[in-house]
């Protein structure tokens, strides 16, 4: 916008002007994107009508000692040694499939992923070892395992 | 244009017997063409026909040159759109009635099956056909000024084109849309910062269920074919803005009527006053007797363009008539099949992604996709325009063959040579 220097007076509107010009534009503007990522914030769901995250597993005493049970249904893996007990993934977490239990630990059939027992990676495309979810024992005596809880690998829950 | 009639004076009322004769003029204005203002009227008044020019260069009605590729995707799009409309009548996208939906077509629905095969074959076709047409463009040098941003638009239009084939494929819910939706969400969840956010958003779950089927479902039928017909229609008007097709320059004068032509374009009355017309870019209907090598689209484009559209529908009759779209197994969340293989046109991404899922999956084709809408920016040189292979383009066209190569090699092996676990094997 040219602005006139000899006449102050003008100056001063053609400022005022210009000023006005931004701040409404840049209003609307903001507005249009405000009213933009507001659509994202419906599209995500508040509450999911997916599986429960937390679980119980049944009682201690169906997963004997030594044993590594797949519960295919909340994609977790069952280990328990002696009087511990763990829960680990069985979502690959290369790309989502789920992994097999093998003898030496895990296989994904998708990419050739291979995890050892605990779950870290040993082949494949894999970035990462399959997380250890938390394992607890509840009032009622059932085991429960929540996926929402990642814990450290290699730690056992002590029955 | 003129519409008053001349023939009739207008204080006659006229007679009950020309009733049917009116009502059929007041929609048709114009009768068949039989002169070269009925030709240019044609084009000019009939709301189908207007986005055509009145007259159209003779090299952009050679079939050599354009192969028909762009209206062949187009005519894809149409035939798409109807028989996934008709599809519609039938499916409920639910994960407990989309299978059997889709048993329902191949056994109890009229043409359930032709339909389905017409839409899945279809949509086969579009992904193979767009991706020529990028070829063709970028091999004649059609991207330069000043179509650089249409070129964008197509690299848009492909990517629509790969993901409405994606969204498109989860619906029949069987194992191959279950498994390469996880595979393919579990990508995006790669994606820097806000992978797991888009991940979530599109599954509305922490894991691929109904919320997902819904969710790519009104994607698949709404969202993306809206935002499609508008780009579309956004790629065709910038076609006649800048002057039609992309062409060399000699293309645009008779072969001995060069010196005529050079004295209309530089006159420097030209520049002085200009009407609406001087704001048109490239070729208008020109008054007198300017020598110019260009035909009546009226039948000239019209007809050239109902070829390539009988051609497109009679090979997808013929090859819905001969193959059955697949039809994998119910979703058994529990067992990927093994290898869970996406269509072909993913297993070069599929093939990346068995090394690095970050790298092949989102950083790549990233990177493909930045430089592919950067071309027209980056390849400054303005020769070779409309001329397959220029010498002019060598360089360039030597770049994107080697890349395109690449890329279809990677879908060879993704497709032939891998095997259960993604393990190398040989097809034969």
């Amino acid at each position: 916008m040219n602005v006139s220097h000899t006449d102050a007076g003008k100056k001063g509107t053609t400022e005022r002007r210009s000023f006005l010009t931004w701040l409404s534009s840049t209003a609307l503007a903001g507005s249009a994107v405000i009213s933009a990522l507001a659509n994202f914030v419906f599209l995500k769901p508040r509450a999911t009508y997916g599986a429960p995250s937390r679980f119980s597993i049944g009682r201690p005493d169906q997963f004997p000692s030594g044993a590594r049970i797949a519960i295919e249904t909340r994609r977790i893996c069952i280990a328990r040694e002696g009087n511990q007990v763990a829960a680990i993934s069985t979502t690959c977490t290369h790309l989502g499939c789920i992994v097999g239990v093998a003898d030496t630990g895990f296989a994904c059939p998708c990419h050739g992923s291979r995890y050892d027992q605990d779950g870290n990676v040993t082949g494949g495309p894999a970035p990462k070892a399959l997380p250890w979810y938390q394992v607890k024992l509840a009032p009622n005596g059932d085991l429960e395992v929540d996926t929402n809880v990642e814990i450290k690998a290699g730690t056992y829950y002590n029955l | 244009m003129s519409t008053e009639p001349s023939e009739t004076p207008t204080a006659a009322r006229g007679s009950w017997k020309d009733l049917p004769q009116n009502i059929w003029t007041s929609v048709f204005r114009h009768s068949l063409p039989s002169s070269e203002l009925g030709q240019a009227q044609t084009s000019f008044t009939n709301f189908f026909l207007h986005i055509h020019p009145v007259k159209v260069n003779r090299h952009t009605l050679k079939a050599g040159y354009t192969l028909g590729l762009g209206l062949m995707s187009f005519f894809l799009f149409l035939i798409l759109t109807v028989s996934g409309v008709l599809l519609m009548f039938y499916y409920v996208p639910s994960t407990t009635q989309a299978y059997d939906r889709m048993l329902d077509l191949r056994g109890s629905v009229a043409f359930g099956t032709f339909l389905r095969n017409m839409h899945r074959w279809g949509a086969h076709g579009i992904v193979a056909i767009v991706f020529l047409h990028m070829c063709r463009v970028f091999l004649t040098g059609s991207y330069k000024k000043p179509r650089e941003f249409n070129w964008i638009i197509g690299v848009l239009l492909l990517l629509l084109t790969l993901f409405s084939s994606f969204t498109g494929y989860l619906l029949p819910w069987d194992q191959l849309a279950f498994w390469a939706i996880t595979v393919g969400t579990a990508i995006a969840g790669y994606a820097p910062l806000l992978g797991e956010k888009i991940k979530f958003l599109l599954l509305g779950d922490n894991t691929v269920g109904q919320e997902a089927l819904l969710r790519f479902y009104v994607l698949h039928v709404v969202v993306l074919p809206m935002v499609m017909t508008l780009l579309i229609a956004i790629h065709f008007w910038r076609i006649r803005k800048d002057g039609g097709l992309s062409r060399p320059p000699e293309a645009d004068v008779t072969p001995g009527a060069e010196r005529l032509s050079v004295q209309v374009v530089s006159t420097p009355q030209g520049k002085q006053a200009f009407g609406f017309m001087g704001l048109v870019r490239g070729p208008f209907t020109k008054v007198g007797n300017v020598p110019e090598n260009t035909v009546f689209s009226w039948p000239n484009l019209l007809v050239a363009e109902l070829f390539v559209f009988i051609l497109t529908v009679a090979v997808i009759l013929v090859i819905s008539l001969l193959f059955h779209a697949p039809l994998e197994e119910p979703v058994n969340a529990m067992h990927p099949p093994n290898p869970a293989k996406a269509p072909w046109y993913f297993l070069g991404l599929q093939e990346l992604v068995s090394y690095s899922a970050f790298w092949g999956g989102v950083g790549i084709p990233g990177l493909e996709v930045l430089i592919l809408m950067l071309v027209p920016y980056l390849d400054r040189g303005s020769g070779g325009i409309g001329k397959w292979f220029a010498k002019e383009r060598l360089m360039a066209n030597t770049l994107f063959l080697t890349f395109t190569f690449l890329n279809i090699f990677l879908i060879i092996i993704g497709t032939l040579f891998r095997g259960p676990n993604w393990e190398f094997t040989v097809p034969w």
